[in-house]
């Protein structure tokens, strides 16, 4: 199979995983039970209008609510918000570019972090356990904690949060991975040759880890979307976790079918990042 | 050693939680309503929260109910992933094909998104013993995929083995096989699984608890302890406030150097 093959089949693969997560999503909250409730029969104005609706969505099956979403993503509004009433396209719009720069300053100062930690601590030949109780004490603290106790301690904000998240996590990973290329028999060779430490990362250790560091970007891409809803509902940024937070508390489904669809999305084509499963399926 | 000293730690911490419970004159419910927002006291060592219940009851009583939860929803999550592993490598090429495809769709969204989404869906207004087996049940139910991938691969590596083979032309059933050969060779992948679950699992809690989604009040959960730190009025009366998340934290890094030696020596 050659590789461009492998990629096509990659893809449709990953498309199909994300309209089943979405249809998945339309059937789970269908039959959520208080999904034909609505936070607006609370209010005398709007109570009305809001019973009107719940009344003409119990005649609706499970297949008219997904034809009415599909119509929807095919007008490009993704139908329209039910606690907002506007069109979720509108709505995430606006909210995607916060979340896209938290997540894109997060992952890159995590990154940063977890480099500039792994490459010396790698290295070592004692004291590697002490050097990493940081990233450890960070693995255990929940990111609702972590986000809480920054708060508290007014220090930081949510891209620190995020970012010392990605960087305990990718630090254990790359910690191992270059240990391992340190020990390998080339390398002890280049040094008993006496080429620098700098020479030594540059031109064996990075290229020989590349595509494991791919992997390792899924991941932490993953891991950040994974931790964005507490940190954005915590720090009150109004991004899309706070959004997608507040959907599922509404049972807003157009909202919450849009969000899975773009969470499925990321995390699918992230996936496609990885060359090891390019080199696999092309096997 | 370190695997010694983390179970001992393990266990005194339960013992501890355990004994205050047993000899406290509160029970975690109890509101004193003399003592609301309570420093340090002869009657409550740790003070109480805004509604005058015992901190120290409360957070013992947390502490053993995430632990005994993360437990059983660990061992459930291994089972289900056990089962589904197993059964995709030994089910014909397009079974386990469809079979990993449904695991996929579990890992193609964040874990933390998925476990609010179908955690919110479920009633909320229900008994506090009923919202905390419902979220320990979402956490088991939702926390198979990777760990089944983990152990199909495994199965798969032992499934070409020649014993597997020998056991096959001997007559051995296909349960039997398991039982006696396949189950006891991938207790070195099951048992890491389960013992990495229980951490992810309790963190987990009380990321949905900090989210509002976790245990109902008034059962105690480290999830509802955090959600007392946005209480301004407490935190400035009290440090002890900070007892719940301090203890959060050493309870998960005992579990996970626990894990981690585990691991080593599987």
């Amino acid at each position: 199979m050659s590789l461009l093959s492998a990629i096509a089949i990659r893809a449709a693969r990953t498309v199909l995983l994300v309209f089943v997560a979405a249809a998945g999503t339309i059937l789970l909250v269908r039959f959520a039970p208080g999904f034909f409730s609505d936070a607006r029969e609370m209010d005398a104005r709007y109570a009305e209008a809001a019973r009107a609706e719940i009344q003409a969505q119990q005649q609706q099956s499970v297949y008219t609510i997904a034809l009415e979403e599909a119509r929807g993503w095919f007008k490009g509004e993704f139908g329209v918000s039910r606690q907002y009433n506007v069109p979720v396209s509108e709505l995430i719009a606006d909210r995607a570019a916060v979340s896209a720069s938290l997540l894109a300053r997060g992952i890159l100062l995590g990154w940063l972090l977890a480099a500039c930690m792994a490459l010396p601590i790698s290295g070592l030949r004692k004291g590697r356990l002490l050097w990493s109780l940081p990233s450890t004490c960070l693995l255990a603290i929940p990111a609702a904690a972590m986000a809480t106790a920054c708060i508290l301690a007014d220090v930081g904000g949510p891209v620190l949060v995020l970012s010392l998240l990605i960087a305990a996590r990718d630090f254990k990973f790359l910690r191992s991975l270059l240990e391992g290329a340190w020990r390998s028999p080339h390398l002890l060779h280049a040094r008993a040759r006496g080429l620098s430490a700098p020479a030594l990362v540059r031109m064996h250790i990075l290229p020989n880890v590349a595509p494991q560091l791919c992997a390792l970007a899924t991941l932490s891409i993953v891991t950040a979307l994974g931790a964005l809803v507490p940190i954005e509902v915590i720090f009150t940024v109004p991004g899309v976790g706070q959004l997608a937070w507040s959907a599922v508390m509404n049972r807003d489904l157009p909202v919450l079918v849009a969000i899975t669809f773009l969470m499925a999305s990321v995390v699918g084509f992230a996936g496609m990042l990885s060359p090891r499963d390019f080199t696999q399926e092309a096997a | 050693m370190t695997k010694r000293v983390s179970l001992l730690l393990l266990f005194l911490l339960i013992f501890a939680a355990a004994l205050t419970l047993r000899v406290s004159r509160y029970d975690y419910a109890m509101q004193d309503r003399d003592a609301i927002m309570a420093p340090s006291s002869a009657q409550h060592s740790t003070g109480t929260d805004e509604l005058g219940r015992d901190r120290t009851v409360r957070v013992a009583a947390a502490l053993l109910i995430g632990l005994a939860g993360a437990t059983v929803a660990a061992a459930i999550t291994t089972m289900i992933a056990a089962s589904f592993g197993l059964l995709a490598a030994f089910s014909p090429p397009w079974l386990a094909s469809i079979l990993l495809f449904i695991s996929d769709v579990f890992l193609s969204l964040p874990w933390l998104f998925l476990l609010m989404m179908v955690r919110s869906l479920l009633p909320l207004t229900v008994s506090p013993l009923v919202t905390a087996v419902a979220t320990f049940l979402v956490l088991a139910v939702l926390g198979w995929p990777a760990c089944a991938r983990a152990i199909y691969r495994g199965a798969v590596a032992l499934r070409e083995s020649e014993w597997m083979i020998h056991g096959h032309a001997c007559g051995l059933r296909p349960w039997q096989l398991m039982r006696l050969h396949l189950l006891p060779h991938l207790r070195p992948l099951l048992l890491p699984q389960f013992l990495i679950s229980v951490p992810a699992f309790i963190a987990a809690e009380a990321n949905l608890g900090a989210l509002g989604l976790g245990v109902g009040e008034p059962m105690p959960s480290w999830g509802s302890m955090l959600l007392e730190l946005d209480n301004s009025a407490l935190l400035a009366r009290s440090h002890w406030i900070y007892l719940p998340i301090a203890l959060l934290v050493v309870v998960l890094l005992i579990l996970d150097s626990f894990t981690s030696e585990v691991g080593a020596s599987a």
